[in-house]
């Protein structure tokens, strides 16, 4: 059976919370899986004392579990994928087509 | 059953008078020639006011006492005087005269507090030594300095502050100038009390060794600290040892300050540790909307049933109990 890295929904009612998974394709969103290496929140919160507005997420990822997953053939979803190679772990899959405007802000990637 | 209407000022007999103005002899109970549906209420006073449910304001026994007591004994509470509260009896502290477990504590006037947010951020002195000196919990001392930073940081902003608000209540309290002659106003180095200590202990120790409070707080149980590690200020002890053994008051007042500003010093440096350790932890990626946090954690920290609390992400099998009804969820017990 194939195994895929994927997000398992907790949290509450308009309150998600992921946890990241490793598990069997075909089990339940739920269910319990092989491993969990990591939670994803995707609220975006500001910071403390912080007047700019400027929003963040924050992900915890046991990088190197995930490395070794994706080493022995777990397949990441397309969610994951894009989590994962902001990372660096992945390439990127999808490239934005078109061409941002000259005015829009430029975020500056600094995957280890 | 429908709904009654209470009051004899308001009866439908009168309301459908004033409606169609019938003469006034009708309203006598005379001619009470009511049909067997309507109340037969007993004769009332004629009402001025048809459409009104509210009785017509009533001396009773109670307000003119009260009024008379306005006018002799009370004359003395009219005029409150300035630097103290205007409680009823002889008493400046209880507000209320017939309870008398309900004692108001005093507050840190406007000038104390001045004094306080001076000492720290203007002279620069360490908190513990501030909390020594004009004897106010640390907490406190930490509580003032940040609100009266608020507060000038409004006044910079131009945002309106509720002066008037603050004036009538600290007028309502006892307040605190922390002068030379006052009294205390808070103890400064209490500690608690853990539940394992109230117990009674029966500890063999030999003669020949010295039974310290540290090995005290053993017997007690492993991670039960001695009063020394748990007091907030630990340096007053050693302050008031020095003193005993022959110390010059002003020497060692002088060397109190000191590692009161080396231990805040320390515990600054070990905040900033564990911020710099907590920040090497994560990554971090502009993507221009928003900036995704990487916290790299160990998977491996589930523990041999997978559900260790500090573990990440949700538990498993375990299921969250915060929206039974009657969860307590704050800590009912210390350690």
């Amino acid at each position: 059976m194939v195994v895929k890295i994927r997000l398992a929904r907790f949290g509450r009612t308009n309150a998600p919370f992921y946890n990241i998974v490793v598990s069997h394709a075909r089990t339940a969103r739920n269910s319990r899986p092989l491993e969990v290496i990591g939670t994803y929140d995707p609220i975006p919160k500001t910071d403390l004392y912080d007047d700019s507005g400027a929003l963040h997420k924050d992900i915890k990822l046991d990088t190197t579990r995930a490395k070794y997953w994706i080493g022995v053939g777990a397949q990441p979803t397309d969610t994951m994928w894009r989590l994962l190679s902001l990372v660096g772990i992945l390439p990127p899959k999808y490239r934005p087509t078109a061409k941002p405007s000259p005015g829009a802000p430029r975020g500056d990637k600094t995957a280890s | 059953m429908p709904p009654r209407i209470r009051g004899s000022s308001c009866q439908p007999q009168l309301l459908l008078n004033y409606l169609e103005p019938v003469p006034s002899s009708s309203i006598s109970p005379a001619s009470a020639l009511t049909p067997l549906h309507r109340p037969t209420a007993s004769p009332s006073p004629k009402c001025s006011r048809a459409f009104s449910t509210t009785p017509a304001p009533q001396i009773t026994k109670l307000r003119r006492a009260f009024k008379e007591w306005c006018a002799d004994k009370g004359l003395m509470y009219r005029n409150a005087p300035y630097d103290q509260t205007n409680y009823m009896g002889f008493s400046r502290t209880r507000p209320f005269p017939e309870n008398e477990h309900f004692k108001s504590e005093p507050v840190l006037s406007v000038r104390a507090r001045n004094m306080i947010w001076e000492a720290i951020m203007v002279k620069g002195m360490p908190l513990k030594a501030v909390s020594a000196e004009f004897h106010v919990d640390m907490r406190r001392v930490a509580a003032v300095v940040r609100m009266m930073e608020i507060e000038k940081k409004w006044e910079r902003e131009d945002k309106p502050l509720a002066h008037a608000y603050a004036r009538a209540i600290t007028a309502m309290l006892p307040r605190a100038d922390l002068l030379e002659g006052e009294n205390k106003f808070e103890p400064i180095n209490d500690i608690h009390v853990h539940s394992y200590t109230t117990q009674q202990l029966f500890v063999p120790a030999s003669e020949s060794r010295q039974f310290t409070r540290a090995d005290a707080a053993k017997a007690f149980g492993e991670h039960i600290l001695p009063p020394d590690a748990k007091m907030r200020i630990p340096e007053l002890v050693q302050m008031e040892r020095n003193l005993v053994e022959g110390m010059e008051p002003r020497e060692a007042r002088g060397r109190f300050i000191k590692e009161a500003a080396e231990s805040e010093q320390a515990f600054a440096e070990r905040q900033r540790e564990r911020a710099l350790a907590a920040e090497e932890r994560k990554t971090r990626v502009n993507t221009g909307r928003f900036e995704f946090r990487f916290e790299k954690i160990n998977a491996e920290n589930v523990g041999p049933t997978g559900r260790a609390r500090k573990a990440a992400g949700w538990r498993y099998g375990a299921p969250h109990m915060d929206r039974r009804r009657g969860e307590v969820k704050i800590p009912t017990s210390v350690g």
